[in-house]
């Protein structure tokens, strides 16, 4: 009962339920399914570009969990990416070349740091939390740069397959972005969604209703954090060398964030369209434009926040085209 | 002993810039809910600014002052006018992502006008300093420090003494009440904004004196002005003057750890970050109004 009612609201201001709009989440599929053909062109830049792409989709849909579902923004996913890294760069250097052993230490260890760092964090609100997850992502970054056994700031060197064998990589990160995405499909239906909706648009009310926040904040916070985990795990063998900077580099921090509110926060195709629109645009920025293509890039994201604030999801649902749309922009003015 | 002194003494001249940095970007979190991450940038073109009229006209960075503010704060009531205001209702963090996109906007204009070099304001007085007993204090840091509690005493006493900054306060504290006692709350909003933008200059300007200037040296002292906000208590002038002053001694001890556990090396000037943030997180958790702040409803 409730639960329908949750979507009738989340259909009226065009979000189409709680896993959003269902037509785009069935374009997201097919794309991700024509994303299986990339390695068949035999050109390493392209396979780069996508497998690229592919890790900000599994790093955005981290992030959709505790930032879009709950409404907890986070400045912390960055750090499960880079302890993710940094478990499959310990374990080749303990002499263990395995990717699956590789992605299941990573997961298991980012979420195991992301319950024990979000019991005290995650009591906090708002931009207190959002602080205090970018306080954790620079701390994690300093202690890492200065730990003898992670190689500091000269980094770790791993272990490649040989290049015909690259396409290994690519696929593992096309499972580990699918997987992100079904299990945020899934996820949002159960009834850990509805929860997590709840506490998004009002937590005291949530409360009141017995869900104890806390509890389902620290699952989505620590699921998210096995999402991101699990990307750092394939980008260190896929990269060849990780280092404090690559690893835990602002683009990391703010793309997946920046991506997912492009796409539209609390979707299921949200996250995915986002990384395919923003990592390729800012990819075709770097070639055009070698030097000023951040300033585009910046360029860029103000355009989106002032013209999409609801992101690219939402227009799947507008109804009455463009006039809607201006309309409800000016809904935003002060 | 001389050392504890000397540490001391190097945290409260790097505290009261810190005070500065924070202070606007302390109002314009409090007052209007919205933590400006192109804040770092407006003080990188205060830098600039002050360095460009001291090149080229020779102009003493504290006479630049004034003229780095009044510039910020046109660039600050330009963004909060044409372009803040289109999201002033949208979720929180359109906000956020709308400043971050400002400031790459306006760290790669820099880049392009200034180009990347490291440059900085070598003034007559930089490079001189007097002793104290044991301790060495640089003339150029004592005069930011007074610099920096000169304006924090008069932001506290526009705030509390003249009708606007009346009207400012009292739109922190309650928007409706505010705008039922005839307060233009848009028009707040841009000043708040525009003031926030004038002091990040100001700070720009003091940060001329002493650190070297290329167009990404806004970032650190960011990050910084968040943690000077939450140890000092948001939107308020004291808080950030205790807070910027906490935190630079903070950092000033916290550069002399040097121990050595087994192979592990660990020195405190690498981690400064580190420890910082960690003292950051155990505030937010233990105290999260700040020092200065008082508990909200």
């Amino acid at each position: 009962m409730s639960r329908s009612r949750t979507n009738a609201a989340l259909e009226r201001i065009g979000l189409g339920g709680i896993t959003g709009n269902p037509v785009a989440f069935a374009l997201v599929l097919a794309a991700m399914a024509l994303l299986l053909a990339v390695p068949l062109t035999h050109n390493g830049y392209v396979e780069l570009v996508f497998r690229n792409i592919l890790m900000y989709a599994a790093m955005a849909y981290g992030w959709n969990l505790i930032g879009g579902y709950c409404g907890y923004v986070s400045f912390g996913q960055v750090t499960f990416f880079g302890l993710g890294a940094y478990c499959a760069g310990s374990l080749a250097h303990g002499g263990i070349d395995n990717l699956f052993a590789y992605v299941a230490v990573a997961m298991l260890v980012s979420a195991i740091f992301a319950i024990v760092i979000g019991l005290p964090v995650l009591r906090l609100r708002g931009h207190y939390f959002a602080i205090a997850t970018l306080g954790i992502a620079l701390a994690v970054t300093d202690i890492v740069a200065n730990l003898d056994a992670l190689g500091g700031t000269g980094g770790l060197a791993l272990h490649q397959v040989d290049e015909a064998h690259f396409y290994i990589y690519y696929y593992a990160m096309w499972l580990v972005a699918l997987g992100a995405m079904l299990a945020t499909y899934f996820i949002a239906r159960s009834k850990l969604g509805y929860a997590f909706v709840a506490i998004r648009e009002n937590e005291d009310a949530a409360a009141v209703l017995g869900i104890s926040a806390t509890r389902y904040k620290i699952v989505a916070w620590a699921i998210g954090a096995m999402m991101a985990g699990a990307a750092g795990a394939v980008f260190a063998p896929a990269n060849g060398f990780i280092d404090p900077s690559i690893t835990f580099s602002v683009d990391s921090n703010v793309f997946p964030i920046a991506m997912t509110i492009l796409g539209g926060i609390g979707t299921v195709a949200g996250p995915f369209i986002g990384a395919l629109l923003l990592a390729g645009a800012n990819e075709l920025l770097q070639r055009t434009f070698v030097k000023a293509h951040t300033l585009f890039f910046g360029a860029m994201i103000v355009l989106i926040v002032l013209l999409l604030p609801r992101g690219l999801v939402w227009l799947f649902g507008l109804r009455g085209g463009a006039r809607t749309w201006l309309k409800s922009l000016s809904a935003f003015r002060a | 002993m001389h050392l504890l002194a000397q540490d001391l003494v190097n945290g409260i001249l790097a505290g009261g810039i810190l005070a500065v940095v924070a202070l606007g970007f302390s109002l314009v979190w409090g007052i209007m809910n919205i933590i400006n991450l192109a804040h770092g940038a407006f003080i990188m073109v205060g830098a600039y600014v002050t360095y460009q009229l001291f090149t080229t006209f020779h102009l003493d960075p504290f006479v630049s002052l004034p003229i780095s503010f009044v510039l910020l704060f046109a660039l600050g009531y330009l963004i909060q006018h044409y372009l803040l205001n289109w999201v002033a209702r949208a979720p929180i963090l359109s906000t956020f992502l709308l400043t971050f996109g400002l400031s790459l906007l306006i760290v790669n204009i820099a880049l392009i006008v200034w180009t990347g070099d490291t440059r900085g304001v070598t003034t007559a007085y930089s490079g001189t300093n007097f002793t104290l007993g044991d301790v060495t204090v640089p003339w150029a840091k004592l005069y930011t420090l007074l610099g920096a509690l000169t304006i924090t005493g008069v932001m506290q006493l526009w705030l509390t003494r003249s009708r606007t900054g009346r009207a400012i306060r009292a739109t922190s504290m309650d928007i409706g009440a505010a705008q039922l006692s005839g307060v233009r709350v848009t028009q707040i909003y841009a000043i708040v904004f525009a003031l926030g933008a004038g002091l990040a200059g100001v700070a720009g300007t003091l940060i001329s004196l002493s650190y070297a200037l290329n167009p990404s040296m806004g970032d650190p002292f960011l990050i910084k002005a968040f943690v000077v906000c939450v140890l000092g208590g948001l939107g308020s002038v004291q808080g950030a003057l205790v807070g910027g002053l906490a935190y630079g001694i903070i950092e000033a001890f916290a550069t002399q750890i040097d121990v050595t556990i087994g192979t592990q090396h660990i020195s405190g000037s690498g981690l400064q970050d580190a420890i910082a943030l960690v003292v950051l997180l155990i505030v937010l958790v233990v105290r999260p109004t700040g020092i200065m702040g008082r508990p909200t409803a």
